[in-house]
């Protein structure tokens, strides 16, 4: 009979931290199972809800971000913008090809705990620049050049806690940026050196924004805890944009402890922080971008629907520029890479070793020569496809659900599959009127 | 997350001042605090008034004429909201005991398990808001003949997480500040008074600031009368 | 470019916070400009990346000073937390006593306290020199990972905190050192630098050879279960 509490996997990391003494860190997010969008479902056109044509009928996806204090505001083609993935974590040929991609689809990169390099400014045409508590490369002359600014106070594979880049990924470029010394170990802080809390963090959001003529907006970034809380004092503390990053939220090098046990679901984020804009009436002047597993244009439409104006998408990206393939492309000729990936203990499908340095596709590597297997151009475009491709799937969706604009989708387009998600999104059971734990 | 000020009068030439005093202070921190305001005053003959609105600080000190009203310590609060609501009940000060005023600037990590402690002891509370549970164990400790001195040490051992306290009772006047120190606490020892806020900001309209002793505070520092 | 010898004044009581940085921004490098009646005022010379010279006369509050590349600033007075804080270059000058988080993540210039600094001073430092005449605070050097500090007076407690390159001499006593700091053998490197660096801050109350020099340990460098107790 198969044993619940000590299953094989189980037993194995124990041995492994018997083995080792410590714990294991790795890359990705959560990768258990808990409630997600595949839960929900639309309730597409009906004899009471007519659809728009598909391809003739406009569905408009104009996403624009962080106008409330005035800032230039930045101004999207799509509700899809690539998450906040440090030079460092990542390689510069994939930090490149994202910038590419993104000026393709008219959408938006983010900097990470790192800094911003100069092929990242010049490859993307609008670039967040993330304020982190470690300030690894942090400086005006960069703030001055971003779009926006991104300060975060957390992230979902890991809310609390700092960054974290181990040695193998601390060459002599990633250790110059941040001023540390090559090979260590990177433990970052998890609180900002001179603000804590959403009073202090007003007077530290005044201060960026006298650095830059109040021209950019501000995200403020939370892992999703406390959700309804955190959103309002975002707001309060003088915000633009709030991003909330859920539990399954990826990340370049974490304990597995941390990812798999701290945080919310991504569906359940996504619906308190809608709500907490709606009670401040905010959710015009402020908007809501949501991240943590989206994958598909579903996933993005399900999240609209929700209360959110844009997604952020991580591991997707990465996955459309090559993360998890088979082979990696030279010369015309696609070479196989099954005994890279088996040296790393994993298989093509199932590889997380992204805090390793060595991934087998040159994405997640500091390494010259595993880099140079990332065809930046090739790698832009897989990218640019996956971005189209899941706005198409949006579109679809919402003109399917009678909508002629995606921010026009709303809850009552949906219904839960599970009661779980039927809790967390707050979205009926299909079938019934019942949302469980709604005030009557 | 929030503002707070203190002002304990050593000259009794400034009491008819302490309420446009105190309503200086508590505009001041209007923009840390923007939910809702608390103002209490202790008068000579011994009544506490508590004043707890929700609003913008600066409306709620209009609205009670708080810049009227005069005495000999005063204590204010303006309010983010955290994770309680935005309600009368949740506004600091809290006054757990007679004579007695907590206001609080931090988050408490473990307040419900020391609020479930207390509930047994039979103490009851207002609203499920943190700095409520460091209120009501501080005027426990109080009540057992602690001074403020040794219920805010007690307290320190008990609750978690991070504060900037100030804590009053008609004889005395204190500050408490967690080790980690994270939210801010200013004090200005003047000839005329000793004051306390969260910024500097908030105690330059006090008379005779310019030459005030200013400094930051770690831990614990109480005045008695 | 002439150098322009009138002082422009600015009166705090009027400006609003931006109109003042904005003002800033607008004059040329080895212009002169003093900013009256600050009364704690947050943010004041923020983000600065020209040559000009600032004198706040008066007490200021957060972030004085902060995100600057070039200008020379001087308070006459005390500020809040987060003085010059990620400062690229360019001096500033407190004659009063500084709060938290000093220099925080400061990359070079140099930062003078003649009076004291509290808890977090040099707070993430990352090649910047912080020079405090007074005292400093607990946590001072705090994940500092490259720069100087110079403490005239003493140290508090868990002095060095997770130190990284950054180095921090203490002419008084230290309360207590911080995980993975150690006292280290000084040079006559070290002895120079500190003489150089105090004729530059003018502190005239520190003898170089009569000073403890504290570094990393470099202990916690990579991660092992060992150092569970020093995270």
């Amino acid at each position: 009979m198969h044993n619940h509490t000590f299953p094989p996997d189980v037993i194995a990391s124990v041995h492994e931290l018997a083995d080792l003494g410590r714990y294991e860190i790795r890359g990705f997010g959560a990768r258990r199972k808990v409630p997600n969008f595949d839960d929900l479902v639309f309730l597409t056109a009906s004899a009471s809800r007519y659809p728009l044509e598909g391809y003739r009928e406009r569905c408009e996806t104009r996403t624009v971000l962080g106008a409330r204090h005035g800032a230039h505001p930045i101004d999207l083609a799509i509700p899809i913008t690539i998450a906040g993935m440090s030079f460092g974590a990542l390689s510069a040929p994939a930090k490149q090809a994202l910038g590419a991609a993104a000026n393709e689809v008219g959408t938006s990169t983010t900097t990470g705990d790192g800094g911003m390099t100069d092929e990242e400014r010049q490859a993307s045409k609008t670039l967040v620049y993330q304020c982190l508590p470690s300030r690894y490369g942090f400086n005006p002359n960069h703030l001055r050049q971003a779009d926006a600014i991104e300060i975060v106070i957390g992230q979902g594979a890991k809310p609390g806690g700092g960054g974290m880049l181990l040695g193998q990924k601390i060459g002599p470029r990633v250790a110059e940026m941040r001023t540390l010394p090559e090979g260590i170990d990177q433990r970052s802080a998890s609180r900002h050196p001179d603000w804590t809390g959403p009073d202090d963090l007003q007077i530290k959001i005044e201060e960026l924004r006298e650095a830059t003529n109040w021209e950019k907006p501000v995200y403020v970034k939370i892992g999703a805890t406390r959700v309804g809380h955190d959103v309002k004092l975002a707001v309060a503390a003088g915000a633009d944009v709030v991003v909330v990053d859920g539990m399954q939220g990826g990340t370049g090098a974490t304990q597995d402890t941390f990812i798999e046990h701290a945080g919310i679901p991504t569906l359940a984020a996504v619906r308190l922080a809608g709500e907490a804009l709606r009670e401040l009436g905010a959710e015009r002047d402020v908007q809501l971008i949501v991240s943590g597993g989206i994958r598909t244009g579903a996933d993005v439409a399900k999240a609209l629907a929700l209360g959110a104006d844009a997604v952020s998408i991580g591991i997707g990206a990465l996955l459309a520029l090559g993360c998890n393939r088979p082979t990696y492309p030279e010369n015309s000729l696609e070479i196989d890479l099954a005994s890279d990936y088996a040296a790393l203990g994993t298989r093509p499908g199932e590889c997380s070793a992204c805090h390793t340095g060595r991934c087998p596709v040159g994405i997640t590597t500091q390494d010259d020569l595993l880099s140079r297997r990332l065809d930046p151009g090739l790698a832009a475009r897989r990218v640019a496809n996956y971005l189209r491709a899941l706005t198409m799937e949006v579109t679809m969706l919402a003109r399917a659900c009678g909508k002629s604009d995606v921010h026009n989708l709303e809850p009552e387009d949906l219904a839960a599959l599970t009661i779980e998600a039927a809790a967390m999104a707050k979205v009926p059971l299909a079938g019934t009127d019942w949302i469980p734990g709604a005030q009557a | 997350m929030c503002g707070i000020a203190g002002l304990t009068l050593l000259d009794s030439a400034l009491e008819p001042d302490l309420g446009a005093l105190l309503a200086g202070m508590i505009t001041a921190l209007g923009e840390r605090g923007p939910d809702s305001a608390g103002i209490a005053v202790y008068h000579d003959d011994g009544q506490l008034d508590v004043t707890k609105d929700v609003g913008a600080p600066q409306d709620v000190c209009e609205r009670f004429a708080i810049a009227k009203a005069t005495g000999y310590q005063g204590v204010g609060h303006t309010r983010m909201a955290t994770e309680s609501a935005v309600t009368k009940a949740h506004c600091h000060p809290f006054t757990p005991a007679e004579g007695v005023c907590v206001v609080h600037n931090g988050s408490f990590s473990n307040h419900a398990t020391v609020r479930r402690r207390l509930e047994r002891d039979g103490v009851t509370f207002d609203s499920d808001n943190d700095s409520e549970v460091a209120a009501r164990y501080i005027a426990q400790r109080l009540k057992t003949g602690d001074d403020l001195k040794r219920a805010l040490t007690a307290m320190a051992q008990v609750m978690d997480g991070f504060y900037t306290l100030l804590v009053t009772t008609p004889t005395e006047f204190a500050v408490h500040r967690d080790p980690i120190a994270c939210k801010p606490a200013v004090i200005a020892q003047a000839g005329g008074y000793i004051a306390m806020a969260s910024e500097y900001r908030a105690l330059t309209g006090l008379p005779g600031i310019k030459d005030a002793k200013v400094f930051e505070p770690t831990g614990l520092h109480t005045w008695t009368r | 470019m002439d150098q322009v010898t009138e002082i422009l004044a600015l009166d705090a009581t009027c400006l609003t916070t931006r109109e003042i940085n904005q003002a800033l921004r607008a004059l040329p490098d080895g212009a002169a400009v003093t900013i009256t009646e600050p009364r704690g005022r947050h943010n004041l010379a923020v983000g600065l990346a020209s040559n000009i010279k600032v004198t706040i006369d008066g007490n200021a509050g957060y972030y004085i000073g902060g995100l600057g590349d070039g200008p020379d600033i001087t308070v006459n007075g005390f500020t809040g937390w987060g003085i010059g804080e990620n400062l690229m270059s360019g001096n500033i000058r407190v004659k009063g006593s500084v709060s938290q988080s000093a220099a925080a993540s400061a990359h070079g210039g140099l930062i003078v306290v003649e009076g004291d600094a509290s808890l977090r001073a040099g707070i993430s430092l990352k090649g910047g020199t912080l020079a405090i005449a007074g005292d400093a605070g607990n946590l001072t050097g705090f994940m500092a990972q490259a720069g100087t500090i110079l403490i005239g007076g003493d140290a508090g407690e868990a002095l060095g905190d997770s130190l990284y390159e950054a180095t921090i001499y203490v002419a008084g006593g230290l309360a207590s050192l911080g995980a993975d700091a150690r006292r280290t053998e000084l040079t006559e490197d070290d002895v120079t630098a500190v003489k150089q660096l105090c004729a530059r801050t003018g502190f005239d109350h520190i003898d170089p050879q009569n000073i403890t020099k504290i570094t990393s340990a470099r202990e916690l460098y990579h991660f092992t279960s060992h150092n569970a107790g020093s995270y």
